[in-house]
């Protein structure tokens, strides 16, 4: 096991990691940018460094500053969260050649699966169902000939992005023609690269992904799926485990699927498999995360498995220690990332300085946020702040505790979409387990809320 | 910033009695209200804000805050500072700026809101980056430097970064040990700030014009 970790992030996963090296009885230094000086996670660490300015890119994103905090401090190993470095393979390898380690995959895994049309095809090529789809696509000619076998609608996307960044919908020939010159330039200054590529475009979809973790040994285990169909332009705001979209068979299979494909495909340490999963009930793989999610506390409420001390073992070269007969799924587990947003203005980010917080309680309730009364939630990042997870023995009464702990959550000083959650959790669409992605987007987020209010 | 908004309200009214002229009262009193209302006012904005100066002109008058670069430190702030004359005013203001009087409660309050735990007559010159600190070979107590001269690097994965002085002055006692990891922002050696700055009639211009350059 490691002596001492960096923490190279910041809000509530920087707690949430200090949380499991402290359960580890691990050292702990939390890496933070001058706008964090008095972030929770810097106040309850034993040990915290400044690495720059509130800038990300010479703080968060920078290597240097990272990998020689790391050094000063004596850690022998960095964390990056989720976001930021923390799928970086040229990070990952940087901070190895420095005698440390990233935990996370290992920096040759990171490239394998750094593309997501070549990781489709790899783990297509393994078993799993992928959507229909294109290769790298040379020029509008070829984008022309790759629709027309897809099918229409389809879906632009650039190779380099993530989380529904960059993504344009095409429902002709005619607009492909359009937009596609557009998307490859918008590409390359977003990601750097201009690689696109056509997927098939499921008009009502649901979004699931499979929990994996493989340690260094080939051990490998699933823990589950999480449905994130609630979301509100491509960000989900609402995970649920299980999947009200999934048989158990389709659930069994998939999950079993997906261990096999990543195991065959050499994968290691923490991963999500995302699918789109159709009005049929059909999985089709999209892509892997190759990091732990925002979403995993549902996974730790119904499985009761620690998964960011269970990914600091498998970094540290440990064994799983334990096998899939021990991941026993109980109950059933819902997510609300509490956004600093403005539902009035668009949803636009908020900032300021928090007036009163007070975090719900009773039973099947977790917290994960670092907010406190007077903290000045600063504009440089995003606006999560923080995450409301149930528990329960089943759907229904998540849903009724979910709505007790939404009313008793208070966050006064900026805006927040508590009340969107609210709204939803009243809606008959979610109530009967049947959100797909583009609902919110469709309806309006707004009206969502206006509706709940009456 | 604390030094210069010392005295200025009440002692050069206490010296001069009543035998000063109009324009001299009028000055009097702005700079009464700069040092009582503006400034305190001014320092808590700066601190509170990601501004990294502040100016406000008022009659003939003008006050200017500014922030180091990479600190957001209210003390830093604080001391950065300059409060400066547009030059319209009688000779006398400066004696009547004098800085370093202690007495004065304007003085302990804004002292203690901007200053923290600072002596006056100190700025310091900090970190980088993240990295191992090695002053320059020759660096001595006593050396005056000159507002961007390199005193001394950051070692960040064998990529050495540049320690300046933010300021003209003399090099006072180092917070560091030869060699000691320091953190990005971390104050490395102090630089006193001249003598005639600390003291009274040059104390406008120096400190101002030193901080221009900075």
């Amino acid at each position: 096991m490691f002596n001492k970790i960096l923490i190279a992030n910041r809000g509530e996963i920087a707690l949430r990691v200090l949380r499991a090296c402290r359960t580890l009885g691990v050292g702990a230094v939390v890496a933070y940018s001058e706008a964090d000086r008095d972030s929770l996670a810097a106040q309850l660490a034993d040990e915290a460094i400044c690495i720059g300015p509130a800038d990300a890119r010479r703080s968060y994103l920078s290597a240097p500053a990272i990998i020689s905090a790391a050094i000063v401090t004596g850690c022998d190993a960095i964390h990056p969260g989720y976001g930021f470095l923390s799928e970086d393979e040229a990070f990952a390898e940087v901070v190895r050649a420095h005698g440390l380690v990233f935990i996370g995959p290992p920096a040759e895994v990171l490239e394998r699966f750094a593309s997501k049309e070549a990781t489709r095809r790899l783990l297509g090529g393994h078993g799993l169902p992928t959507i229909p789809g294109s290769g790298m696509l040379r020029d509008q000619a070829h984008a022309l000939e790759e629709a027309e076998r897809i099918g229409y609608p389809v879906l632009i996307k650039p190779s380099a992005g993530g989380g529904g960044k960059g993504m344009r919908l095409v429902r002709s020939a005619r607009e492909l023609e359009t937009v596609f010159n557009v998307s490859r330039s918008e590409a390359k200054a977003g990601f750097g690269d201009d690689a696109l590529y056509l997927e098939k475009y499921l008009d009502e979809n649901r979004h699931v992904e499979i929990q994996v973790a493989v340690d260094r040994f080939g051990h490998a285990i699933h823990m589950g799926e999480r449905d994130c169909s609630v979301q509100r332009r491509h960000q989900k705001i609402i995970e649920e485990t299980p999947s009200p979209a999934l048989s158990e068979a389709t659930r069994a299979d998939l999950c079993q699927r997906a261990v096999k494909a990543v195991v065959a495909a050499g994968y290691e340490n923490l991963g999500t498999l995302e699918f789109l999963v159709d009005a049929k009930g059909d999985a089709y793989f999209i892509e892997i995360n190759c990091r732990v999610q925002v979403e995993h506390p549902i996974t730790e409420l119904v499985t009761g498995i620690d998964m960011i001390a269970l990914q600091i073992r498998i970094a540290a070269g440990e064994t799983l220690g334990l096998s899939q007969s021990d991941v026993v799924s109980n109950g059933h587990a819902i997510e609300f990332r509490i956004l600093a947003e403005d539902p009035s203005k668009d949803f636009r980010p908020a900032s300021g300085r928090i007036g009163a917080y007070l975090a719900p309680g009773g039973p099947g309730v977790r917290m994960d946020s670092h907010l406190y009364s007077g903290y000045e939630v600063p504009p440089y990042y995003d606006s999560l702040l923080g995450k409301l997870a149930i528990w329960a023995p089943d759907r229904a009464q998540a849903i009724a505790r979910a709505d007790a702990a939404l009313r008793e959550l208070l966050v006064e000083g900026v805006s927040t979409n508590i009340e969107l959650h609210r709204a939803i959790l009243a809606n008959q669409v979610f109530i009967d387990g049947r959100v797909t992605t583009n609902l919110l987007d469709r309806v309006g987020s707004a009206p969502f809320v206006a509706a709940g209010n009456r | 910033m604390s030094e210069a908004s010392s005295s200025a309200g009440k002692e050069p009214r206490e010296a001069d009695g009543g035998t000063i002229s109009a324009a001299t009262a009028r000055d009097h009193a702005a700079i009464t209200r700069l040092a009582e209302d503006l400034l305190p006012a001014l320092i808590a904005k700066l601190t509170a804000s990601n501004l990294g100066e502040i100016e406000v002109r008022q009659g003939g008058w003008k006050a200017r805050l500014r922030k180091p670069a990479g600190s957001d430190e209210a003390r830093r702030a604080a001391r950065a500072a300059a409060a400066a004359a547009d030059g319209r005013g009688p000779g006398g203001r400066g004696s009547s700026l004098a800085i370093g009087s202690r007495g004065a409660e304007d003085t302990r309050r804004a002292r203690e809101e901007a200053a923290a735990h600072e002596e006056p007559g100190h700025a310091a010159a900090t970190s980088p980056a993240v990295g191992l600190f090695h002053p320059q070979k020759d660096l001595t107590v006593g050396m005056r430097v000159r507002s961007g001269d390199r005193i001394g690097t950051v070692d960040v994965l064998g990529v050495k970064q540049d320690v300046t002085s933010p300021v003209d002055g003399i090099i006072g006692s180092s917070l560091v040990e030869i060699g000691e990891a320091v953190e990005y922002g971390q104050e490395l050696v102090r630089i006193e700030l001249p003598e005639r700055a600390v003291a009274s009639a040059g104390a406008e211009q120096s400190v101002a014009g030193s901080r221009g350059k900075a």
